[in-house]
């Protein structure tokens, strides 16, 4: 009989009692929105939800597939439940931010499963939401744990997952000892303002080197992105210290900058060289930006020099008959739109003028601009460039044409 | 609706000549420093509310997809690859109610009426700089 009055009294008292959030619409509204500003408030509503979320994120993946989750998404949940750490100019870190729970272990249980994916678009800022939540550890077990899975991606293809990868080994003093000298000045620029923003102050050289950079890819000014990206780095963490400039002569601004910069950090830093593009006659080139696999940046000129690497540091000359061969058969490739719906990893192409500029997603590349690739990686193979040849065979391999 | 060929990309020929001669901005002024919801924006960017500006950038689509737009972001980074773009590194283009066009690869540079200020849906701020784009020019 009380069992009986008890029931009649909790069904309905169960009935009207507040229900969780439906995180599940909240995810929608971060991945479907059609609007960026929505999405990006949603996204940051579902990662403070903390753990609570996880479920509906996990199922919506799960349904709609992994790379349906946008990178802001990705992003909000990789800053999200982590102590910020007391920042500023000579700060670091301070003890009383150091903290070793996890706030939110399925999510960071999910930013591991997102970061070893490779298949996954947006699986370096997964790693940087890892790399972050190393460093607000000092359990010395689970600092080996993350040692391990960042040395595991130190040297990976992505710059920006290496970035990421070697950002928590050095929150956590942990650098590998086998990571390889970095090339990429965007890497080197972005590793140093991640440590300057979360409290490390690192070698500053790289910033104050980016503050000269005025290089172009195929017209593309990166150069002048890192320059900004290094200024304001500096500009955060000296604050008040920052000098006034007047704009208009980059030496000159980055002088300035240099002189506190040396006073604030004692470090021993030069003035950086102004880098420009030399005249190299360039006719034509590729790019291959890939958050899976890594970027790959392909040049020529007129007479067979072929040049790789953003800043096109390497190259090589083919023989001039199989360079006219190749020139000859590029007239067959006609590339006047873009192809395909593009999330992250695309080809882009310049050929002739700046003017056939297109965009490729995977799987949509014409068969004669496929062909025709393949020819110059042979060409390559044939000029005993093996390395780059595969490089190229395998940065191209996801956007052949079905 | 007019939809524009990728070589035909000036606007003012459809009525949308600025009166104003646009003042050249760029990224470094506008995401030169941190955004914080609410905040007050910095004088150097608050200046430029509802000027006719130039402003140089990547075009890029606000939803994943294919096709001519109306709309667009213009932001400072060629790539999405990068990270997600913060708020004060977008700039919601808009072109006028009749006009679409394929996007450009590239850096292009747009004109027209810049507007800046948080905007807010449900509470939200959803954009601090928004243009009403007259032209578009491949750079």
């Amino acid at each position: 009989m009380r069992l009986l009055l008890l029931a009649i009294i909790a069904v309905p008292a169960i009935a009207f009692w507040p229900q969780g959030e439906d995180w599940s619409k909240h995810v929608r509204k971060a991945c479907e929105s059609r609007r960026f500003g929505i999405r990006l408030a949603a996204a940051k509503r579902v990662a403070n939800a903390g753990d609570a979320a996880i479920a509906a994120i996990t199922a919506y993946a799960k349904d709609k597939g992994q790379n349906a989750i946008p990178t802001s998404l990705v992003d909000a949940l990789a800053d999200a439940n982590v102590r910020p750490p007391k920042t500023g100019k000579g700060k670091g870190i301070d003890a009383k931010d150091i903290d070793a729970k996890d706030y939110a272990p399925k999510t960071t249980a999910l930013l591991k499963t997102w970061a070893a994916d490779q298949a996954f678009y947006w699986r370096s800022s997964a790693m940087r939401g890892l790399a972050l939540r190393a460093g607000r550890t000092t359990d010395a077990v689970k600092q080996d744990e993350w040692a391990k899975l960042f040395h595991q991606y130190s040297n990976d293809d992505a710059w920006l997952m290496r970035t990421h990868a070697r950002f928590g080994a050095e929150l956590i003093e942990r650098t590998n000892p086998t990571q390889q000298l970095e090339d990429d000045p965007r890497a080197r620029v972005r590793l140093a303002r991640l440590l300057l923003d979360n409290g490390k102050v690192p070698s500053l050289q790289p910033l104050i080197d980016g503050l000269a950079d005025q290089r172009t890819f195929l017209g593309i000014p990166w150069g002048a992105r890192l320059g900004q990206e290094s200024s304001k780095a500096l500009n955060n963490w000296l604050a008040a210290d920052f000098p006034k400039l007047t704009g208009g002569d980059t030496l000159e601004s980055a002088a300035a900058i240099l002189a506190v910069a040396k006073k604030e950090s004692g470090q021993a830093l030069t003035m950086p060289t102004l880098l420009e593009d030399a005249d190299l006659g360039i006719t034509g080139g590729f790019e291959i930006a890939s958050c899976k696999f890594g970027d790959q940046f392909v040049q020529w000129s007129a007479d067979g020099t072929v040049r790789f690497g953003i800043d096109g540091s390497r190259q090589v000359k083919l023989p001039a008959d199989k360079w006219q061969e190749l020139l000859q058969q590029q007239t067959a490739i006609t590339l006047d739109a873009n192809a395909g719906v593009v999330v992250c990893d695309k080809l882009q192409m310049v050929l002739f003028d700046s003017e056939t500029r297109v965009d490729i997603a995977p799987k949509s590349l014409p068969a004669p601009a496929s062909d025709w690739l393949k020819r110059l990686a042979l060409r390559l193979e044939e000029a005993n460039e093996t390395a780059v040849a595969a490089d190229l065979r395998r940065g191209l391999g996801q956007f052949e044409g079905q | 609706m007019i939809r524009l060929p990728l070589s035909v990309l000036l606007l003012t020929a459809i009525g949308a000549t600025p009166l104003q001669d646009p003042m050249p901005i760029g990224f470094p002024v506008l995401a030169g420093y941190e955004y914080k919801e609410g905040m007050t924006l910095p004088k150097e960017v608050t200046n430029l509310h509802e000027k006719v500006v130039e402003i140089r950038g990547f075009m890029r689509r606000e939803f994943a997809g294919s096709g001519p737009v109306n709309s667009f972001m213009l932001i400072n980074d060629a790539c999405g690859c990068m990270g997600t773009p913060m708020m004060n590194e977008i700039i919601f283009c808009t072109l006028p109610a009749d006009v679409k066009m394929e996007l450009l690869t590239g850096v292009v540079t747009v004109t027209g009426k810049l507007y800046v200020g948080e905007e807010k849906e449900d509470g939200d701020v959803i954009l601090i700089y928004a243009m009403d784009a007259d032209t578009v020019t491949a750079s």
